[in-house]
C-alpha cells in the first residue's frame, strides 16, 4: 500500500503557496496535516500529480484575539488549539470537540484548517464551525474572501474553495457571556469518527430564558447540519427537560442523515434527538453554574 | 479435592519472559525487517469484482515499466506452479490455484503478481495491469447459496454445498421425547478475523544450481506436510528449506499460511533473485485465506423441569467463502466440546459447509469452538429463562463432576480432568456475585439498566489430526500431530534447544521452553538458549493451533532430556562410583542421593562426554550429549467406522467461568463495562503471567468478535470493512479490566499437567458479553441472538421486544 | 523522472543525508533508508499506531508523513530510547509486567507512553488508556500495558528525585 508518484513543492510562504497552486491547479493539492489526505494517497484513492505542502508555512499558525474574534491559522495544530488557554477561555466548545477528534497523535500532525477544508461530514470541527458562526478566510489568485462557515460546507469533501483557493484562517466567535456550551458525540470506538455528533450552545437572557440557542450536527447529512428550526423553538423559551427533548426531536426531522456499515438513517436520527437533549441539558447547566 | 502439587523450581514461576529484551529494543527480526543481497519486491493485483470470469489480461504495460522484473498472471500459474494444497472434501472440484486462473471467485482474490525492485514501483505495476471481468452473478448469502440454480463458486462441484452431513451422538430422539421443556432458537455468529498487527510475509532464494529453494516465512507449521508446498512449487520434497521468522502475531491466521511463502517462492524461481512479498492491509484483510467462522445456527436444547439438560439438535449452516482448505476441522473443534462442561446426554450435529463468493475460512483462535461455547451458553441460558432458575443454579445443577473424569461426551472426545464447581465458586468470589446482583437490583430501582452475565464454558487443547478427515467414511488422513526437538548440552553444561515448527509468534516458547528445560535439569533458565530450525533436514513438527504448543514442546523436552540424563548418569556413575539410581540431578549438579557432597556439576560431565570418550565405560557408544524427541499426541483413539462415536480427539480441556458486569444506555445502545472477571483452570501453570496476558488478550479479541469486528460484505461481495477504519478492533478505552482467577486441575495424561490455554480469552468473551447484555436488557424480555452486539442492534432488539405481537 | 529531494535529518542524535523520492513514506525512509526497522509498519494508514514515532517533540504516524516533509526534522525512534544498551525505564517497566506479547505494536507504544509520561508523569489508568488509545495492541488487551506505563512512571518518579 504505497502513494503513487508526485511532484512536490514545500512553499516557506503563503504568496508561494498560492501562487504554486493556481500554477498546478486542478491537478494539485494543498496538503495539510496530512491525516486525512494521507491515508487517500497510501491507499492511491488520492491521485494528484502535485501536492504543495503547507507545513513550513509559518505564517499559517497562529491564534489570537481580533475584533471579538479568535482567529486561528489554517496550520495550527489541532493539539496547540486543544491546548491554548486563549481557546479555552473563548470558545471551549472548540477545546471540548478537539478531544473527540481522532487521538493525540492525530492532533499533533492535523491542523484545523485541514480539518474543515477536508469537509468530513462526520468530522467534529466543521459542525463546530456552523454552530459557531465562523468565518473562513481563503486566499486565492484573486486575493482573499471571507465565506461563513454555513456556505463553506457543500457536501461530502467538497466545500466552496475554489481550486486554485486556500483556506488560510478560520474567524470564530467568542461565547458571549451567561453561554453554556456542549460537544457530545456517539462514536463505535474511542476517537472514531462520529456516528452522530452535536455542538451545542446555549446563551441565556439574564431571566433565566433562551436568549439564543445554536445547534449543528455531524455524521447527520451530507455536510455540517445546523438545526436552525430546533434553535427557533428554543429561543425565548424557558429551559426544561421537556424543551431540550422537543428540540431534539425537531433536530432530528431537520437532519439528512446516510446509512451506511456502521449506523442507519433512522439510528443516526434516534441517537441524534438524544444526543441534542442531552447536549442542550449540559450546555444549559454550563450557563446556570458559570463555566 | 486438594492434592499435594509436586514440588517445581521453574514450573509456575512467572519469570520475565526471555524473548521481551530484543523485542523492546526493536531488534524483533520480522520477516519485513529481512534484506538479502539483490532483494526484489512482489505486489499482488486483487480482484476488484467478487465473481467474474477474466476474459483476459493485458500486462504489457505494467512489464515495460522501468524497475519491473516481472509480472505473473494466472495464464501463467499452471506452468509455474501446481494447485495450493488443499484439505478440503474434494479438492478437484474445488481447486485453488495461488492466482485465479479462469476467474475470480471474491473480491480480493489475486489475480496477478509483479517483482519490482521496489515496492513502490511494484504496485505502480500493478495499476498497469489491464483486466477484462466478465462479471458473472455472485452468491453472498449462504442460505441463497445451498438453493438450486444458485450462482455456482466451482462448476465442477455441481453445487455450493461442499459438505454435508447429519451425526447423531445417542438417542437423541428418546431424550426429545422425554424432555419437560425444548427451547429453541436461531443464532447468528458473523465472521470476523484475527488481523494481527504484523500480516503474513515471506522472502524467498531459489539457487538454480543446487535447485535449492530456500523461504523465510513468518507463517511455518507443519514441517512434516511441507512436502505439498514443494509439490505446489514444483521442486523435489528436499529442496525446499522454510526458515521460521518471528511474527507479530498470529492468533492462528498464520496457522498453514502458505499461500504468501509460495508466492514468494515460485517469483523467486522466476525471476533468479531473492524476493520479499509482505502483504499489505488490505491483502490481510480480503485475502489473508484465513477469515474466522461464518455461522447460522437453529439449535433445539432439551430439558427437565427442574433444569436438568438432556439433548441438544443443532443444525449449522456455515459460510466458508471461496474455498475450504481446511474441510470442515472447525466443526471437529465444536464436537469435541459441543456439550460444554454440561452432562447433556445425546447430541444431533447437522452440517451444511456451503461455499459463497468471499474469501475462504482459516484459523482464528478458538477455530470454530468459540462458536459452540456461544451457542450452548445462550441456549443454556435460554433453558434457565425458561424455567425461572438462576443462571448459577442451572449450571450447577448439570456440571460434570469432579470425580467424574476421565469423562467422555456423546461424541466421544473426552475431557480429561476438570473441577468445574470450583471454579464457578472461585469466580463467583471473585466476583461478589451477590453484591453485583444487589447493585443492579439498586440500579433497576434508578431507572438504569445494568446486566449481568455468568457463562462456565471448555477450553479443548491439543488436536489430534483426526478430526481433519473423521467427516467422511473412508479413513483418509494423518493420525499424529507430533512436535519434536532436539536439546543438547554443550561442554559447558550450558542446553540449547531447537524447535522445528515455527519461530516466536507471540506467545512465549523460549521463556516456556527455558522454564521445562530448566526444570527437567534443575538448572537456570538463563542457561538455556532456543533455536528455531528450519524445516530442510528438520524433525517432524507441527506448530502452534488448538493450543497444542506447550504440552506438546513439553513432552518432547521430557523425551529428549531423559535421552541425555540416561547418558550423563551413565557418566556420573562411573566416576562417582554409584549406582545411577542413587544419583539425582539438584542445583546444575548431579549428585549422590543422601550425600550432596560427593557431586559432578553438569560441565564436568559435559565435558567428559565430549572430549574423553576413551576415559568412559564401553557401553557409552558416542561422544557428545544431544538428543532428538519426537512426542506424538498423546492420548488420541480413531473414529468408530460409523461415525457414532469420533474416537477421542481433543482431550486435554481446560475450563473457565467468566463473569460481566455491563450498564446499557437504552437511548443510545451503547455499554460501559462495570466488572469482569475470569477464573481459568488451564491444568498446571508454567507461567502465571504469561498465562494471564493470554486469557486478558483473549478477552480483548474476543470482545472484538462480541461487539465491534465483522467483515460485512456487501449483496454484490464488495468487502465493505476493507481497512481499519471500518474493521473495527477494540482500543485501550474499549477493553475492560480483568480480574482473573485460577485453578489447577492438572490433566492425568499430559507432561506436569499442562492444559493448553492459548485461546480460552477468546472462546469465553463472546458468551458472557451476549449473556451480560441480555440481562441487562431483561426487562424488555430482549434475547440476544447475534454478534457482533451493536449499539444500534440493541436499539432494535428493545424495539422490537416492545412492539405488539400478532 | 522521479520527483526527488534532497534531505538532513537527525535520527536519535545521528545526522543523515539522504535523496529521496517525494512519496517515500518516512517509515519506509527510516527502514529501508536508516535500516532502523524497529519502526513497524501496521496498517499504513494511519491508524494502527505501529508506526508511531517522534517528529520534533511530538508522536506522529510515520506512515501518514512523507520522508521529505521531515527534513530538517529531529527523530526519535525505538532504538533511541535506550541508552548506552541500559533499558529505558519504560523498557524495564514493560519487561517486569509483560507489557507485551509478539512484540509489534510495542515500539509504537514505547514511543507514544515516553510522550505522555512527559506531559503527566503521574497518570491514572483512565488516562493511560486514554492516552494510548491511538495504538492498537493484538495480544495484550493493553492491561499489562497500561500497569507497564503505570509502573515505569513510579521509576521514573524515582530517578529524578
Amino acid at each position: 500500500m504505497k502513494p503513487a508518484a508526485f511532484t512536490y513543492f514545500a512553499p516557506s510562504s503563503l504568496d508561494q503557496a498560492v501562487s504554486l497552486l493556481a500554477d498546478h491547479a486542478p491537478e494539485a493539492k494543498p496538503l495539510a496535516g496530512g491525516q486525512s489526505l494521507i491515508p487517500l494517497i497510501n491507499f492511491r484513492l488520492a491521485e494528484s500529480r502535485y501536492l504543495i505542502d503547507l507545513n513550513r508555512i509559518s505564517e499559517l499558525s497562529y491564534i489570537r484575539e481580533a475584533d471579538g474574534t479568535i482567529a486561528i491559522g489554517a496550520m495550527t495544530r489541532q493539539f496547540e488549539a486543544e491546548r491554548s488557554e486563549l481557546v479555552s477561555r473563548t470558545i471551549p466548545l472548540l477545546t471540548e470537540a478537539l478531544r473527540f477528534t481522532g487521538h493525540p497523535t492525530i492532533r499533533h500532525r492535523g491542523t484545523v484548517g485541514g480539518a474543515l477544508a477536508h469537509a468530513d461530514p462526520a468530522a467534529e470541527l466543521p459542525a463546530v464551525a456552523v454552530a459557531l458562526g465562523a468565518e473562513l478566510v481563503a486566499r486565492g489568485p484573486a486575493g482573499t474572501r471571507t465565506i461563513p462557515a454555513g456556505e463553506f460546507f457543500l457536501g461530502p469533501l467538497s466545500t466552496a474553495l475554489a481550486p486554485d483557493e486556500l483556506l488560510v484562517e478560520v474567524r470564530i466567535p467568542q461565547l458571549p457571556p451567561r453561554a453554556g456550551w456542549a460537544f457530545l458525540e456517539l462514536s463505535r470506538r474511542h476517537g472514531d469518527f462520529a456516528i452522530v455528533g452535536v455542538a451545542a450552545v446555549i446563551t441565556l437572557a439574564p431571566d433565566g430564558r433562551v436568549e439564543r440557542a445554536s445547534l449543528a450536527l455531524c455524521g447527520a447529512g451530507p455536510k455540517p447540519v445546523r438545526a436552525s428550526r430546533a434553535e427557533a423553538a428554543l429561543a425565548g423559551a424557558s429551559p426544561s427537560q421537556e424543551r431540550f427533548r422537543e428540540a431534539g426531536e425537531i433536530a432530528a426531522q431537520e437532519i439528512d442523515p446516510d446509512s451506511d456499515l456502521h449506523a442507519s438513517a433512522y439510528y443516526r436520527r434516534r441517537v441524534a434527538t438524544v444526543l441534542v437533549r442531552r447536549a442542550l441539558a449540559e450546555a444549559h447547566r454550563r450557563a446556570t453554574e458559570g463555566r | 479435592m486438594a492434592t499435594q502439587a509436586p514440588a517445581r523450581k521453574w514450573i509456575g514461576q512467572s519469570i520475565p519472559r526471555v524473548e521481551d529484551p530484543r523485542l523492546l529494543l526493536g531488534r524483533g527480526e520480522y520477516v519485513t525487517d529481512l534484506v538479502l543481497p539483490g532483494m526484489v519486491h512482489a505486489a499482488i493485483l486483487r480482484s476488484p469484482l467478487a465473481h467474474a470470469r477474466i476474459a483476459s489480461i493485458d500486462a504489457s504495460k505494467a512489464r515495460s515499466l522501468p524497475g519491473v522484473l516481472a509480472v505473473v498472471t494466472g495464464r501463467e500459474i499452471k506452468e509455474l506452479t501446481n494447485p495450493m494444497p488443499d484439505f478440503g472434501p474434494d479438492p478437484s472440484k474445488h481447486t485453488w490455484w495461488v492466482l485465479a486462473t479462469d476467474k475470480v471467485r471474491y473480491m480480493g482474490e489475486p489475480v496477478a503478481a509483479v517483482v519490482a525492485t521496489d515496492r513502490y514501483i511494484a504496485e505502480d505495476a500493478c495499476e498497469l495491469i489491464e483486466v477484462n471481468y466478465e462479471p458473472l452473478p455472485v452468491v453472498v448469502d449462504p442460505v441463497e447459496a445451498m438453493k438450486p440454480g444458485a450462482p455456482l463458486v466451482h462448476e465442477p462441484l455441481g453445487t455450493n454445498v461442499a459438505y454435508s452431513r447429519t451425526f447423531v451422538f445417542g438417542d437423541v430422539e428418546r431424550d426429545f421425547t422425554e424432555a419437560e421443556v425444548v427451547v429453541r432458537d436461531h443464532l447468528r455468529w458473523h465472521r470476523s478475523g484475527a488481523q494481527p498487527l504484523e500480516t503474513v510475509g515471506a522472502v524467498a532464494q531459489y539457487n538454480p544450481a543446487t535447485g535449492m529453494m530456500t523461504i523465510y516465512c513468518n507463517s511455518v507449521t507443519f514441517t512434516f506436510l511441507l512436502f505439498l508446498v514443494a509439490n505446489t512449487l514444483k521442486i523435489p520434497s528436499n529442496k525446499l528449506n522454510l526458515i521460521p521468522c518471528p511474527a507479530g502475531g498470529s492468533f492462528g491466521s498464520k496457522f498453514w499460511a502458505v499461500r504468501v511463502p509460495i508466492l514468494a517462492g515460485m517469483l523467486a524461481k522466476l525471476v533468479g533473485r531473492p524476493v520479499k512479498f509482505v502483504e499489505d492491509r488490505i491483502d490481510n484483510i480480503t485475502t489473508s485465506d484465513h477469515h474466522g467462522s461464518d455461522r447460522i445456527y437453529d439449535v433445539e436444547m432439551a430439558a427437565m423441569r427442574d433444569g436438568t439438560l438432556r439433548s441438544l439438535r443443532v443444525k449449522v449452516v456455515d459460510d466458508y467463502g471461496a474455498y475450504i482448505q481446511f474441510g470442515v476441522g472447525t466443526h471437529g473443534n465444536s464436537l469435541a466440546q459441543v456439550v460444554g462442561p454440561y452432562k447433556i446426554k445425546s447430541v444431533q450435529y447437522e452440517l451444511y459447509a456451503v461455499l459463497t463468493n468471499k474469501c475462504q475460512q482459516g484459523a482464528y483462535r478458538g477455530f470454530g469452538s468459540e462458536v459452540t461455547n456461544w451457542v450452548v451458553e445462550r441456549m443454556v441460558d435460554l433453558v434457565a429463562r425458561e424455567l425461572g432458575m438462576d443462571p448459577v443454579e442451572i449450571r450447577r445443577k448439570n456440571f460434570i463432576q469432579p470425580h467424574e473424569f476421565p469423562y467422555t461426551i456423546p461424541t466421544g472426545n473426552m475431557y480429561d480432568s476438570g473441577n468445574y464447581p470450583g471454579v464457578l465458586e472461585k469466580a463467583l468470589q471473585l466476583a461478589d456475585y451477590q453484591g453485583l446482583r444487589e447493585m443492579q437490583r439498586r440500579a433497576r430501582e434508578e431507572g438504569r439498566y445494568v446486566g449481568i452475565g455468568l457463562i462456565s464454558a471448555q477450553e479443548r487443547s491439543v488436536f489430534s489430526s483426526t478430526e481433519f478427515w473423521f467427516w467422511f467414511d473412508q479413513p483418509t488422513g494423518i493420525t499424529s500431530s507430533p512436535e519434536s526437538v532436539t536439546l543438547k548440552m554443550d561442554p559447558m553444561g550450558n542446553i540449547t534447544a531447537t524447535l522445528y515448527s515455527q519461530a516466536f509468534w507471540g506467545q512465549s516458547p523460549e521463556t516456556m521452553v527455558a522454564q521445562v528445560v530448566a526444570e527437567e535439569f534443575d538448572i537456570d533458565p538463563s542457561q538455556v538458549s532456543v533455536i528455531y530450525g528450519g524445516s530442510a533436514g528438520g524433525l517432524p513438527a507441527t506448530g502452534p493451533g488448538g493450543s497444542r504448543f506447550t504440552i506438546m514442546v513439553a513432552g518432547a523436552i521430557q523425551g529428549a532430556a531423559r535421552r541425555i540424563k540416561e547418558k550423563m548418569l551413565k557418566i556420573a556413575s562411573h566416576k562417582l562410583e554409584v549406582a545411577p539410581e542413587d544419583l539425582e540431578f539438584a542445583e546444575g549438579k548431579i549428585r549422590v542421593r543422601g550425600t550432596p557432597e560427593r557431586a559432578m556439576t553438569l560441565q564436568e560431565v559435559a565435558m567428559l562426554a565430549y572430549l574423553f570418550k576413551l576415559d568412559l565405560p564401553p557401553d557409552i557408544e558416542e561422544s557428545g550429549l544431544e538428543a532428538d524427541y519426537t512426542f506424538d499426541h498423546p492420548y488420541t483413539t480413531m473414529p468408530a467406522p460409523d461415525r457414532k462415536n469420533l474416537g477421542v480427539f481433543y482431550p486435554f480441556v481446560g475450563h473457565a467461568c467468566h463473569i460481566a458486569a455491563v450498564e446499557v444506555d437504552i437511548e443510545t445502545g451503547q455499554h460501559t463495562f462495570l466488572k469482569y472477571v475470569a477464573v481459568h483452570d488451564a491444568g498446571t501453570v508454567v507461567n502465571p503471567r504469561s498465562l494471564n496476558g493470554q486469557i486478558i488478550g483473549g478477552v480483548a479479541q474476543g470482545l472484538g468478535t462480541a461487539m465491534y469486528e465483522q467483515y460485512v460484505y456487501s449483496p454484490d461481495g464488495q468487502l465493505l470493512t476493507g481497512s481499519y477504519m471500518d474493521y473495527l478492533i477494540p482500543t485501550a478505552m474499549e477493553v475492560p479490566k480483568v480480574e482473573i482467577g485460577h485453578q489447577e486441575t492438572p490433566s492425568p495424561f499430559t507432561p506436569y499437567g499442562i492444559k493448553g490455554a492459548g485461546e480460552g480469552g477468546r472462546m469465553m468473551t463472546p458468551a458472557v458479553v451476549s449473556a451480560a447484555i441480555e440481562d441487562a436488557l431483561a426487562p424488555f424480555g430482549v434475547r440476544v441472538n447475534e454478534v457482533p452486539i451493536t449499539p444500534e442492534k440493541i436499539l432494535r432488539w428493545i424495539e422490537e421486544a416492545q412492539a405488539p405481537r400478532p | 523522472m522521479a520527483d526527488m529531494h534532497a534531505i538532513r535529518v537527525t535520527v536519535n542524535g545521528l545526522p543523515y543525508e539522504a535523496t529521496v523520492e517525494s512519496r517515500l513514506l518516512l517509515a519506509d525512509f527510516l527502514r529501508d533508508h536508516l535500516g532502523l526497522v524497529g519502526t513497524h509498519l501496521g496498517c499504513e494508514h494511519g491508524v494502527c499506531g505501529a508506526c508511531t514515532v517522534i517528529l520534533n517533540g511530538r508522536t506522529v504516524r510515520s506512515c501518514l508523513v512523507f520522508a521529505v516533509q521531515a527534513d530538517g526534522a529531529q527523530i526519535m525512534t525505538v532504538e533511541g530510547l535506550a541508552r548506552d544498551s541500559q533499558f529505558h525505564p519504560l523498557q524495564e517497566a514493560f519487561r517486569d509486567k509483560q507489557g507485551l506479547q509478539c512484540g509489534f505494536c510495542t515500539p509504537g507504544m514505547l514511543m507514544r507512553a515516553y510522550e505522555f509520561l512527559q506531559e503527566n508523569p503521574n497518570p491514572t489508568e483512565e488516562e493511560i488508556r486514554e492516552a494510548i488509545a491511538g495504538n492498537l495492541c493484538r495480544c495484550t488487551g493493553y492491561q499489562f500495558i497500561v500497569e507497564a506505563i503505570q509502573d515505569a512512571a513510579a521509576r521514573m518518579a524515582v530517578a529524578s528525585r
